[in-house]
């Protein structure tokens, strides 16, 4: 057993627990959450079993930028040193002739590099008798100050110990070398997206709390231009994809942004091919999108349940890829139309009826206990107004059997979308829900009515209680 | 695309149409082979979700009868290397697929199948 010291990416914070979490669970081994931790800091100490566990984190979670085996922590230098003189016996092997470096950082502010030099020099106890090698040391040792805000950061060259909250020490095991798979999967060079594409660190994120893994199958039921095909095919599942909009898996042909010898390069058969399939080639994960299908997700056509591992989605919001299922508004009275199957490349107005938020949110946990595997996971967004949020607007759309894991919220301001695992926590088999219409009007007499309820509508009038100006919606991520 | 691993999991969902809308059948379809990743986890996992019967019936009629006609109880490398080829590496990638009760014809375009209902057939 020992202690390792995560230093996070200063992003999503809410996100960082229930990765770690999820990646511990991926590779079998235990996580135990220290009492005193904080996810809002950007350091965090780890008791694990293996050296090799810590490695596993640092491959695989998106938000880690690196891992140190822990040594030493104190609110002063006094302290850090006391517990580093303490810990000898976890570096004393680097001190005779190990070839080192010494990096000191800081959080919120930056140290200026004579005080960096002191700061390195108080830690000469340690009597590293190797070579300095600032390329290519055998070790790195990293001591890390960690300041609340950024007020002060311009400093006198001999300042002592900055006013920091609290001061981190260790040996640099290895680099979150997961992170650069946000640069690979960047919506913006890829050969296929559309607007309501995912954000490549969000899809990976996403990807993350699924457990995507060789041999495991996941399905994303509102697949739109795949974003999440790609992080989970490149973590080894397979994939399936629907979605009630054909041209938005396929594209609506012709492909602008990007040059015909690019194209060439990548693609064989191209034009005809599905956007899905191309972006999928590009990744190299073509053969792991097992398939795509049209159909609308409460009319489908899977024949049996508990297929898949995962399912993983982000449901319509209403907001940019509306909310629609297949159905007239009015449908009572209405003689039935006898009408062609329609082809689901032509420009698609059917008779489609809008489909609340709330049911909707509550229709997919069904669907995912009748669809997922025992143990299976659900993993999705679900939009909601930032002041009115409460716990339990989760609880209105659960279902027995089916458990919330985590629930990380994505703040923009005014409203926000929250990230839910949900677990399968079930071995009974359910029948295929029957996307029932919901009490239409008239709520039932005090039960919760969730923030999310009516979120397009909220969101188009500026989240004011009343007739207020519209604020300026996000318009790069409301993702929807 | 359309593998047989999706024509296995795949029944007519016409309003009503709940006996005999399983295996669709296939028409005029123009296949493709494809590489597949091996998985012999995945693919004993997945067994027990399989129609064996439509399976086989489907795999002869696109030329492939590597199969039993009974799912064994043991399975060994051979077998299960037929199996994967039949389920992820065979993709119809133009033709139909019909309901044997309704005759609901789902059309499939570069590989994309489209599943959606007419507004008379939806429950
Ligand atoms: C927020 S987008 C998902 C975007 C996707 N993650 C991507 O990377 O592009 C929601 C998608 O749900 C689809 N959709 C809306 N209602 C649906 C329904 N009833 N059944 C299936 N898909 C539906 C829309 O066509 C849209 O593509
Ligand atoms: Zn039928």
């Amino acid at each position: 057993m020992s202690q390792y010291l995560i230093v996070f990416a200063q992003a999503h914070e809410e996100f960082r627990l229930p990765e770690l979490l999820s990646v511990a669970e991926l590779h079998h081994f235990d996580l135990a959450v220290p009492d005193d931790l904080d996810v809002t800091r950007p350091f965090a100490v780890f008791t694990l079993d293996k050296e090799e566990h810590a490695r596993l984190l640092a491959r695989r979670c998106i938000l880690i930028k690196s891992v140190y085996e822990f040594y030493a922590r104190g609110t002063t230098y006094e302290e850090l040193h006391q517990q580093n003189k303490a810990a000898r016996p976890k570096w004393e092997k680097y001190t005779p002739d190990t070839s080192f470096k010494f990096v000191v950082n800081g959080y919120n502010q930056s140290i200026p590099k004579a005080r960096q030099r002191e700061v390195i020099e108080n830690f000469s106890y340690m009597d590293f008798l190797g070579k300095i090698d600032l390329k290519t040391p055998e070790v790195t040792m990293g001591c890390f100050e960690e300041y609340r805000d950024t007020v002060g950061n311009t400093r006198h060259k001999h300042e002592g110990d900055g006013n920091f909250r609290e001061a981190f020490f260790g040996r640099l095991l290895e680099e979150g070398t997961a992170r650069s798979l946000i640069k690979k999967f960047d919506v913006k060079k890829r050969l296929y997206f559309g607007n309501t594409s995912m954000e490549a660190e969000i899809s990976l994120l996403m990807a993350n709390q699924t457990l995507a893994s060789p041999g495991k199958v996941i399905y994303d039921p509102f697949v739109g231009t795949g974003s999440m095909a790609y992080t989970t095919a490149h973590f080894g599942a397979l994939v399936f994809g629907s979605d009630i909009d054909g041209r938005q898996m396929r594209g609506k042909g012709g492909i602008s942004n990007i040059s015909d010898k690019l194209l060439d390069s990548v693609l064989t058969d191209a034009e005809q091919r599905p956007g899905i399939m191309r972006a999928a080639a590009q990744y190299g994960v073509e053969q792991r999108v097992i398939d795509l299908c049209t159909f609308d997700v409460t009319q489908n056509p899977w024949r049996c349940g508990e297929m898949f591992d995962a399912i993983i989605t982000d449901p319509p919001y209403g907001v940019r890829a509306g909310a629609k299922r297949l159905g007239r508004k009015k449908e009572r009275g209405m003689p039935a139309v006898p009408s062609q199957p329609r082809p689901d490349d032509q420009p698609y107005i059917p008779p489609t009826k809008p489909y609340e938020l709330a049911d909707l949110a509550a229709d997919l946990v069904v669907l995912a206990r009748y669809l997922l595997k025992p143990g299976g996971r659900l993993v999705f967004f679900l939009p909601t107004v930032t002041d009115e949020y409460r716990e339990v607007d989760i609880n209105t759309m659960l279902c027995g059997g089916m458990e919330v894991i985590a629930n990380s919220l994505q703040d923009f301001g005014a409203w926000g979308r929250r990230l839910v695992t949900i677990r399968k926590t079930t071995c009974e088999s359910f029948p295929p829900p029957t996307f029932e219409s919901h009490a239409e009007e008239g709520e039932v007499e005090g039960a919760h009515i969730p923030a999310h309820k009516d979120f397009r509508g909220k969101y188009f009038q500026g989240f004011k209680k009343e007739f207020g100006t519209p604020v300026e919606a996000e318009r790069t991520q409301d993702g929807g | 695309m359309v593998r047989l691993i999706t024509h296995n999991l795949l029944a007519c969902h016409v309003k009503r149409c709940t006996t005999n809308n399983f295996p669709l059948q296939l028409k005029d379809v123009q296949l493709a082979l494809r590489e597949a990743e091996f998985n012999a986890d995945f693919l004993r996992g997945f067994m027990p979700r399989l129609e064996w019967t439509a399976l086989v019936q489907a795999a002869c009629q696109v030329g492939d009868d590597s199969l039993p006609l009974e799912a064994p109880e043991m399975v060994d490398d051979e077998f299960l290397k037929n199996l994967h080829h039949v389920l992820l590496e065979i993709h119809i990638e133009e033709g139909a697929m019909v309901c044997p009760n309704c005759q609901h014809v789902y059309p499939i375009s570069n590989g994309i199948p489209n599943m959606l209902l007419a507004e008379n057939e939806i429950g």
